[in-house]
């Protein structure tokens, strides 16, 4: 599903002329399979995010390949990322990222929009995953009007609605309380077993890395445990 | 994602600050307001120039006055001529007519004028357009039609001058003539008079089938009699004189048998023929005038004015489109997270440019019509106002249907094209700065 490959990438700091290069990643490979659910683990700073927004296309590496479902998206322009985020991954951010003038159903429809199905195809699909994660009576509640926990469903109906393949978790229990986490967690769970859908969870949060099939850690821009030769071949 | 969603994308958006947008679009509004009011009075008075020549039907005919070719009566066209004439393309008809050199005297019971007659071709003139507003046409010889105001000029025969005209000079209602005139049989009296100046009164009655139509221009006094070009002939063979003129000493030889025109007047089937005709006559030897020139120089004239004033009403809305300039780039800072958001699951670069493009141009449209409306509004007012004014300020009347601002639907579309185009023009820099948010930073975090 993902193939990363002697991936490395870094932030250049300072004004011109005393710029000082920061690396973040260092010849970072690894691959995640199709139908797996993994961990990406790391203190603050490893480089975890980063390598997070590489594979969502949100920066562009200074070297390496990035393959996700068999195709090399390393040279992608911003609109053909634009159009392959919207067909092939789903995204929850840790603090939800709801458009805050829109109603949970407008906010979980946007994909929808973007991808120009039908008005009446798009209520039902709307309709049906606000229900299935369990949002059906939260409609037309504005963001603010929904818990951390109703909100991040909403997040997670959004990233589901176009029924991606694979989808990248940006802490996603991160802003959440210890009983809502857990029912998230289970919903995830859920999802990959009877959907197959691929995660990719970003988490400091050890507890929540074990839902994980496997566990990646980072450590200084370098992976230090989960990330074997033999997964390049899956 | 389609056209219909983007619109109920913006909509739902412009309704996030409410006073902005309207402040925005009532400057558009002014802008829009301002450009066609201002273009309106050259499209008003150059309506109204158009119309005064329209209305006198001159607008596509060429007046034949004579010809200048070699062994020719200079001034007297015959039926040879108007049969060249109508052999042409694009002639519509050609009217002819002569007038009687002589005013006859009309007189039924004790009521008489004397006033102009001509012979005309009727045919020719109901081609021409030529109407009538009470009768029918003339189907027999001895029948005539009169002009509008020939019966309220019927003076009666036995009373003082004095008394039968009012301050103006108009014969008083008292005592006009009350009968039908069509229908009615008056006494045509023409005058002859000989070498040694004896008079002698030949009388033909005539029959009033019909009366013309109201003059347009309503200063005008119109009690022409025409007459059928066979009493024309028998006018000439008691007169002994061509066109009837009582004098015949002045005749030279006895009248011709063949029919001569003092008017002849060639209608094109379209305007846009009549320049050509007109030149094509002139090498021909004739002497034409057609109002054509005049009409295309003032139409020139006034489209410069016209071009003139819709660019500087143009500054107007050039200065809107700053407003609407410093809303678009408010919105794209304010609606930055929500830009992140977006792209961040997948919304093209491309999609969210026309979104704020559309934005744009839904203001400017809004603008352009409520300014349209409101210019509307104010043409009519002017139109209304300013002969008022005039009227009471300089003490002169303005010609009834004389407007001082028209706003054709050229004009509408005129500002709507421009108020369309500044807009996207002024819209398009923050519509690109939108497609340029950065996801990350508009998150305000990394993921």
């Amino acid at each position: 599903m993902i193939k990363i490959e002697s991936l490395s990438h870094h932030f250049e700091m300072g004004k011109k002329g005393k710029k000082t290069t920061l690396p973040v990643l260092k010849n970072v490979s690894f691959a995640v399979n199709a139908g797996e659910i993994v961990s990406l683990v790391g203190k603050s700073g490893s480089g975890k995010s980063t390598l997070l927004n590489l594979i969502g296309g949100f920066i562009h590496p200074n070297s390496g390949i990035i393959t996700i479902n068999g195709q090399a998206v390393t040279q992608f322009s911003e609109a053909d990322w634009a159009d392959f985020r919207l067909n092939h991954i789903g995204f929850i951010f840790q603090n939800f990222q709801l458009i805050p003038s829109m109603t949970a159903f407008q906010n979980v429809e946007l994909p929808l929009i973007l991808k120009g199905i039908h008005d009446s195809d798009r209520k039902m699909k709307t309709e049906e995953t606000l229900k299935r994660v369990g949002l059906a009576d939260y409609h037309d509640h504005y963001p603010s009007e929904l818990s951390g926990g109703q909100q991040q469903r909403v997040g997670i109906a959004r990233a589901l609605v176009l029924d991606p393949p694979l989808i990248l978790a940006d802490e996603p229990t991160g802003s959440l309380d210890s009983e809502t986490e857990a029912s998230l967690l289970d919903f995830i769970l859920q999802l990959n077993k009877e959907n197959g859908i691929t995660f990719l969870i970003i988490t400091h949060d050890h507890e929540v890395a074990q839902i994980g099939n496997r566990t990646i850690e980072i450590h200084d821009g370098e992976l230090v445990k989960g990330a074997y030769a033999h997964e390049l071949q899956g | 994602m389609s056209f219909k969603d983007k619109i109920s994308f913006v909509r739902q958006n412009m309704r996030k600050n409410k006073m902005r947008l309207f402040m925005t679009i009532l400057a558009t509004a002014m802008g829009c307001t301002f450009l066609i009011v201002l273009a309106s009075v050259a499209f008003g008075l150059h309506d109204t120039l158009l119309q005064d020549y329209m209305e006198h039907d001159r607008i596509n005919e060429i007046e034949v006055y004579g010809t200048s070719d070699p062994g020719r009566d200079t001034m007297h066209l015959t039926n040879e001529d108007i049969n060249y004439f109508e052999s042409l393309d694009h002639v519509k008809t050609v009217r002819r007519s002569t007038t009687l050199q002589q005013y006859p005297l009309m007189s039924i019971d004790n009521y008489q004028l004397a006033t102009e007659a001509k012979s005309v071709y009727y045919p020719a003139e109901q081609e021409a357009g030529f109407t009538l507003t009470e009768g029918r046409f003339p189907e027999q010889d001895n029948e005539v039609i009169v002009g509008y105001h020939f019966a309220s000029l019927l003076a009666p025969t036995n009373n003082d001058n004095e008394e039968l005209y009012d301050d103006y000079g108009l014969l008083k209602e008292a005592y006009q003539y009350d009968g039908p005139i069509v229908g009615d049989t008056f006494s045509l009296e023409i005058e002859k008079i000989d070498q040694d100046g004896a008079v002698e009164i030949g009388k033909f009655d005539v029959i009033v089938s019909g009366i013309v139509e109201q003059p347009k221009r309503e200063w005008f006094t119109e009690s022409t009699v025409y007459i059928s070009e066979q009493l024309l002939t028998d006018i000439e063979a008691f007169t002994e004189t061509t066109a009837g003129s009582p004098y015949i000493e002045y005749q030279e030889g006895p009248v011709s048998d063949e029919r001569t025109y003092s008017d002849i007047v060639i209608h094109s089937t379209t305007i846009q023929y009549l320049q050509d005709l007109t030149e094509k006559l002139a090498e021909e030897n004739y002497y034409v005038y057609s109002v054509a020139s005049q009409v295309q120089q003032m139409n020139l004239l006034f489209n410069i004015a016209k071009a003139g004033l819709i660019f500087i009403g143009t500054i107007a809305i050039l200065i809107a489109s700053i407003g609407i300039y410093n809303t678009m780039t408010m919105a794209v800072t304010e609606r930055a997270g929500d830009i992140g958001i977006m792209k961040a699951i997948g919304a093209n670069p491309k999609t969210i440019k026309q979104i704020f493009l559309i934005e744009s141009s839904y203001i400017g449209l809004l603008g352009a019509f409520f300014g349209t409306v409101v210019a509307y509004l104010l043409s009519h007012v002017v139109n209304w106002v300013i002969p008022v004014i005039l009227e009471s300020a300089f003490d002169d009347t303005i010609p009834e249907g004389f407007k001082f601002s028209s706003i054709p639907f050229v004009l509408v579309l005129i500002t709507i094209l421009i108020c369309l185009a500044v807009t996207l023009i002024s819209g398009s820099q923050p519509a690109k700065r939108a497609t340029q948010v950065d996801v990350l930073k508009a998150m305000r975090r990394e993921i």
